[in-house]
């Protein structure tokens, strides 16, 4: 390649003349202190001289492949080093004649930069000078055998192009530097090409080596160049370069970034989703219909935004307002309506796809859909998720009623990686083997294994992943990895092809989700319930001084039912749109002039929610928020006028015994909140008052431990004052002062309450009756239960202790479910263990009522059983100013601690599972025994043991021990049986509710909610855990 | 200097396409004209409807590229070898299979871009 030779000696003298330089240099023995940048040089010459020698020799006949063969030689020779290195600087320590070895560390210095720290470098070639000064005769030599050595064909090289040997490539010290130039805006490219030019043109007048244009980076070039003055130079008398700013060096790490662009090499085929870049369009969800490639062009159809009144006296000539305040919202196109306003509407027929499209002023439209041909420029296809309310729209007008979101599948295009886990049930949605479902196997890449398990077919499947979805059941318990809904957790109540409907654990609404954006886990959260200082149903005052609660969390922003008594008004807020949250304790008075406070219930009795019932959570000016969990809109809360409602704290017993009105079909048995009737209402006698009187009557004499006595009120408004307590309710106490009587807290009172008395037992047995949620309590009613059979009412009694027991029973199951729970996310359950030593005394605490009879309870009865619904309001309350009076109890570490981190802390769920269960109670002659059920059995004064219903005869059941029935055969009272509370999985008999009978599997449980499949008909029911026993077969 | 550039392109809008195999940025016309200075195998000036296979509008950055052999993002980028001019730093497309398999014939090495 003489031609080349010459060229680099003409054009080039800085070169050579280099390279002479070095060679002196390096006769003085390598003790060259500053010249660093000449060095360098120096030395990449150097190389450059070797490898242009190489070709030479090798490739004179051609010319063509000159160039690549020479970097070739140069990659290959990095490899070599890069091996020897360590070698070779020891090797050359003590034995300079080493030359070979030295030649090859040569090279790979120069390539093979990026693998050393620049210092180790600068020694390194210190002894590498110093080889080359004692042998300076055997350079030719060298090159020859480095010739011999590299003279194989030259495919072999980067066969491989991996990111290891990209690292190798990465700049060092010695290789030239980026400098960071300014330049017009829109002309980068430009630049960048004028310079290439100006270097063809001028030749090696300048020294610059590359410049760079990036596509992303406006007002700047990059240009590399050994030293910023050899930048100025070139750079000087270009047009659009900016000469008098500043030049900026691009740090040496973040040289490859400048270069590392992504190539946007996405597939933009039919029917991909991608989002508008610009106009008025921007951010709006399109599908792809066409691309043209070459043109750069892409054809979307997106829903039009369109002002038809607009864009009639626009194509009739008249003017039309020029200020595009706002977008028109997206709409389909309504031809008819279209053709009312007089528009020109032209149909014709696409000549490419034979399609007819209907032409409005160049705009074409089909269904409905606005086609449009943009620039690829104008769209956004990377990263585009369509939300599910897009996708909705964007089917409309399909009306194929099929509900399957057309391109789904190139949803799949935006998944992330290792969207498939080892052990995800999958569906195949495309190609042959579309509906067979199986269990993932093993990932690789974009091919996924899949277990079948069925014949005939090869175990495991390879399919592509882009023909398979998550695939889920009604009752798995799933976790929302991605999309709006990030962060939920809920069960999978419907699947609906690739939209999944959960219940979401938090709000106990149904949200859809695509399956994709699910994976199983048993992980409960309780999602975002909290931006900023705001939380899920917080009271909160809005900008424009209208108020609601926050019912639900999306984006940075609340859902707000605002405080509109007429109707229910939603409103999404943004934080910043949101003024404080409202915690005030107000007390208004309802229709009846009592006392409305926070937590006590309401029945609302005129307006839109008429007949809707539940305890109070928010008061402000004059609207009362009244929560019931039966009241699906709104994350369950009803805003309605103080004056609308009535407290029914003390109508319960009679209403419900009149039976079957309004109350008990919302099987709302809410106790009275912690406001007492005062003695007002005592004379004013509102609705049931006297009902009410009864009901306390029965259980009278067990609130008083504190009556009467005189007590000292230590925190609160009332603080000092002292007065007689005249009344006990839950956690409140009200205690006359100078003639007024007052609602404080419980804990707002010093009372002399040290002492211990049965009857404060008894008391306690109320309070606990009222606070279900904090299962540790139950330890207390050991002990109350020899009091109650003394001194209370049997009837009382009779009723109440199996009531209780049920109640209890939803929580007694959920204890090993926690223990999955913690197992799926140990973090979050730092509470259970305190939690669960709670549950087994709940079952001891019945074990000491027997022959209650309490099967032959009268319907009236469970007013009173309604009790524990207190919850609703005492949990909030949970420290009691009794504990220190108890001491040993374990109640209040878990009672306060388990508010946060259960799942059963959450708001609704003291209610669920006895609510759920009134029907139950309400049918309350029902037996719950049944034969071939699993029960254990506490006899008094016997270790309880498992055993099998095998007859039910006059209230007396055949029980055979052992788990599976195989033992003895005793006679039991139901009092002394106990269901054995079913796990997931097991097949469960339904004691109770409509369903009492049937047998079927529980295949999830919810709280106190077990997800049951009824083997007869495959229907999936929620039931209560409490009427599921496990089912074993005769 | 070591070598003949390559042609510089003339414009600097949309019709600039880049080598599918070597990056080589210049516009439509260039390459229908000359075809690839690093990739003559194409041999597109024979046969110009070639060069929508072998070339792309769909590219990401340009480097002029003065001194392929002594520079550093020449060697990162992997065009040390090829002639100087003004390159792509990505292209969005790869070779068809008979364009690659054409490269394995010319014995000329294709590094397809890598996908995100």
């Amino acid at each position: 390649m003489p031609r080349h030779r010459e060229e680099d000696d003409d054009v080039d003298e800085d070169y050579d003349g280099l390279e002479l330089e070095e060679e002196e240099e390096e006769d003085e023995g390598g003790s060259r202190g500053g010249g660093s940048s000449r060095q360098k040089r120096g030395r990449s010459s150097f190389f450059d001289d070797y490898a242009e020698e190489d070709s030479q020799e090798e490739e004179d006949d051609d010319d063509e492949d000159y160039g690549s063969r020479r970097g070739g030689k140069g990659a290959k020779r990095k490899k070599f080093s890069a091996a020897r290195f360590v070698d070779d600087i020891a090797d050359q320590v003590d034995d300079d004649d080493e030359e070979e070895e030295d030649g090859d560390g040569e090279d790979g210095f120069i390539v093979d930069t990026g693998t050393d720290l620049p210092d180790e470098r600068v020694d390194r070639r210190r002894y590498h000078d110093r080889g080359f000064d004692e042998n300076d005769e055997d350079v030719d030599d060298l090159e020859r055998r480095i010739q011999e050595r590299f003279s194989r064909p030259q495919e072999d090289y980067d066969e491989e192009a991996t990111d290891v040997e990209q690292q190798a490539l990465l700049p060092s010290v010695r290789d030239p530097k980026l400098w960071m130039v300014k330049c017009a805006i829109g002309r980068e490219r430009e630049v960048a090409v004028c310079l290439m030019q100006k270097f063809i043109d001028r030749g090696s007048d300048l020294q610059i080596r590359s410049v760079v244009a990036l596509d992303h980076l406006k007002n700047y070039i990059y240009v590399e160049a050994d030293k910023e003055a050899h930048v100025k130079e070139a750079i000087k008398g270009m047009r659009n370069i900016y000469a008098n700013q500043k030049i900026l060096l691009v740090p040496i790490r973040e040289m490859t970034d400048v270069l590392s662009v992504e190539s946007k090499a996405i597939d933009l085929s039919r029917d991909t989703w991608v989002r508008m870049k610009i106009g008025t369009y921007k951010g709006d969800l399109a599908k792809v219909v066409d691309v043209d490639n070459v043109r750069q062009r892409v054809t979307v159809k997106l829903i039009p935004r369109i002002d038809l009144q607009a864009l009639a006296s626009k194509l009739d000539g008249r003017e039309v307002a020029k200020k595009k305040a706002f977008v028109p919202p997206p709409r389909f196109m309504n031809i008819d309506e279209a053709r009312e306003l007089h528009i020109r509407v032209e149909r014709r027929r696409d000549p490419m796809t034979g399609d007819y499209f209907e032409n409005i002023g160049g705009m074409l439209f089909k269904d409905g859909f606005m086609y449009k041909t943009v620039s690829l420029k104008s769209i956004i296809a990377q990263n585009v998720t369509p939300t599910f309310d897009e996708l909705e729209k964007f089917n409309k007008p399909s009306e194929n009623g099929e509900g399957d979101f057309g391109g789904l599948s190139t949803l799949f295009a935006n998944r992330k990686k290792g969207h498939f886990m080892k052990g995800d049930a999958v569906i195949v949605i495309k190609g042959d083997l579309k509906n067979l479902k199986g269990w993932v196997e093993k990932v690789d890449e974009e091919t996924v294994l899949i277990r079948s398990g069925l014949k005939g077919l090869p175990d495991p499947l390879a399919v592509n992943e882009k023909e398979l979805c998550k695939y889920f059941e009604p009752g798995n318990h799933v976790k929302v990895v991605s999309g709006t809904h990030e962060g939920a957790t809920g069960m999978v109540v419907k699947v609906d092809q690739h939209v999944l409907i959960l219940l979401s654990d938090t709000t106990k609404e149904h949200v859809r989700v695509f399956a994709d954006h699910v994976v199983e886990s048993s992980e409960v959260t309780t999602g975002v319930t909290k931006i900023g200082q705001f939380e899920l149903h917080d009271l909160v005052l809005l900008d424009n001084l209208s108020f609601g609660v926050t019912i639900r969390l999306e984006n940075e922003a609340f859902q707000v039912l605002k405080g509109n008594p007429d109707r229910p008004e939603v409103a999404l807020v943004k934080l910043r749109e949101i003024k404080c949250k409202l915690d005030r304790k107000i007390s208004v008075q309802d229709r009846y002039k009592n006392v409305i406070s926070v937590n006590d219930d309401v029945r609302i009795i005129e307006g839109p929610s008429k007949g809707k019932q539940g305890p109070v959570k928010h008061i402000y000016k004059g609207v009362l928020f009244i929560y019931d969990r039966h009241h699906l809109e709104h994350a369950g809360f009803i805003c309605a006028k103080c004056t609308s409602c009535v407290v029914v704290g003390g109508s319960r017993s009679g209403a419900n015994r009149n039976g079957g009105d309004s109350l008990s079909r919302f099987s709302n048995f809410k106790a009275p909140a912690p406001v007492p009737p005062s003695p007002r209402r005592f004379q004013r006698g509102g609705t049931g008052y006297n009902a009410r009187g009864r009901g306390r009557g029965g259980r009278g004499g067990r609130d008083d431990s504190l009556l009467g006595t005189t007590v000292k009120i230590r925190l609160g408004p009332f603080k000092g004052y002292r007065g007689p307590v005249v009344e006990v309710k839950g956690d409140s106490v009200r205690v006359e002062l100078e003639m007024k009587i007052v609602t404080v807290d419980r804990n707002a009172i010093s009372d002399n309450v040290a002492v211990t008395t049965p009857s404060r037992d008894t008391s306690r047995y109320s309070m606990g009756s009222e606070t279900p949620m904090h299962p540790s309590r139950t330890p207390l009613h050991p002990y109350m239960t020899p009091m109650r059979d003394s001194g209370a009412t049997p009837f009382h009694d009779g009723m109440r202790t199996p009531m209780r027991d049920r109640a209890w029973n939803p929580y007694t199951p959920m204890s090993p479910p926690r223990d999955n729970w913690e197992e799926g996310n140990p973090g979050s359950w730092g509470t259970s263990p305190q939690y669960q030593p709670g549950s087994p005394p709940s079952r001891a605490y019945e074990a000491p009522t027997p022959g209650s009879g309490w099967a032959s309870t009268p319907g009236g009865s469970y007013s009173d059983a309604g009790t524990p619904r207190d919850s609703g309001s005492a949990y909030a309350n949970a420290p009691s100013p009794y504990l220190p009076s108890t001491p040993g109890q374990p109640m209040t570490p878990s009672s306060a601690s388990y508010l946060p981190g259960t799942p059963g802390g959450q708001p609704m769920t003291p209610g669920t599972g006895l609510d759920v269960m009134s029907p139950v109670i309400g049918g309350d002659a029902e037996a719950w025994f049944m034969p071939d059920i699993l029960v254990e059995i506490h006899k008094a004064g016997e270790d309880s043991e498992v055993g099998v219903i095998r007859d039910v005869s006059d209230g007396t059941c055949k029980v055979s021990l052992g788990s599976s029935g195989e033992g003895d055969t005793i006679l039991a009272l139901p009092s002394e049986l106990e269901i054995v509370p079913p796990r997931k999985n097991d097949r469960v008999k339904i004691v109770g509710g409509q369903y009492r009978g049937s047998i079927g599997k529980l295949i999830g449980i919810d709280g106190s909610d077990g997800i049951v499949k009824i083997e007869d008909n495959l229907d999936v029911k929620i039931l209560d855990l409490a009427i599921l026993a496990k089912f074993v077969q005769p | 200097m070591g070598e003949v550039a390559a042609q510089i392109p003339t414009s600097f809008g949309q019709e600039l396409r880049a080598c599918l195999r070597c990056r080589l940025v210049k516009t439509y016309d260039q390459f229908r004209d000359s075809g690839c200075e690093n990739c003559p195998f194409f041999k597109i000036d024979e046969d110009p409807e070639r060069i929508v296979d072998v070339t792309t509008p769909n590219f990401n950055g340009t480097i002029s590229m003065m001194d392929p052999r002594r520079s550093w993002a020449a060697r990162w980028l992997r065009i040390g070898k090829f002639a100087p001019g003004c390159y792509a730093l990505a292209v969005s497309e790869t070779l068809s299979e008979d364009m690659q398999s054409l490269c394995q014939e010319e014995r000329v090495q294709y590094i397809p871009p890598k996908r995100i």
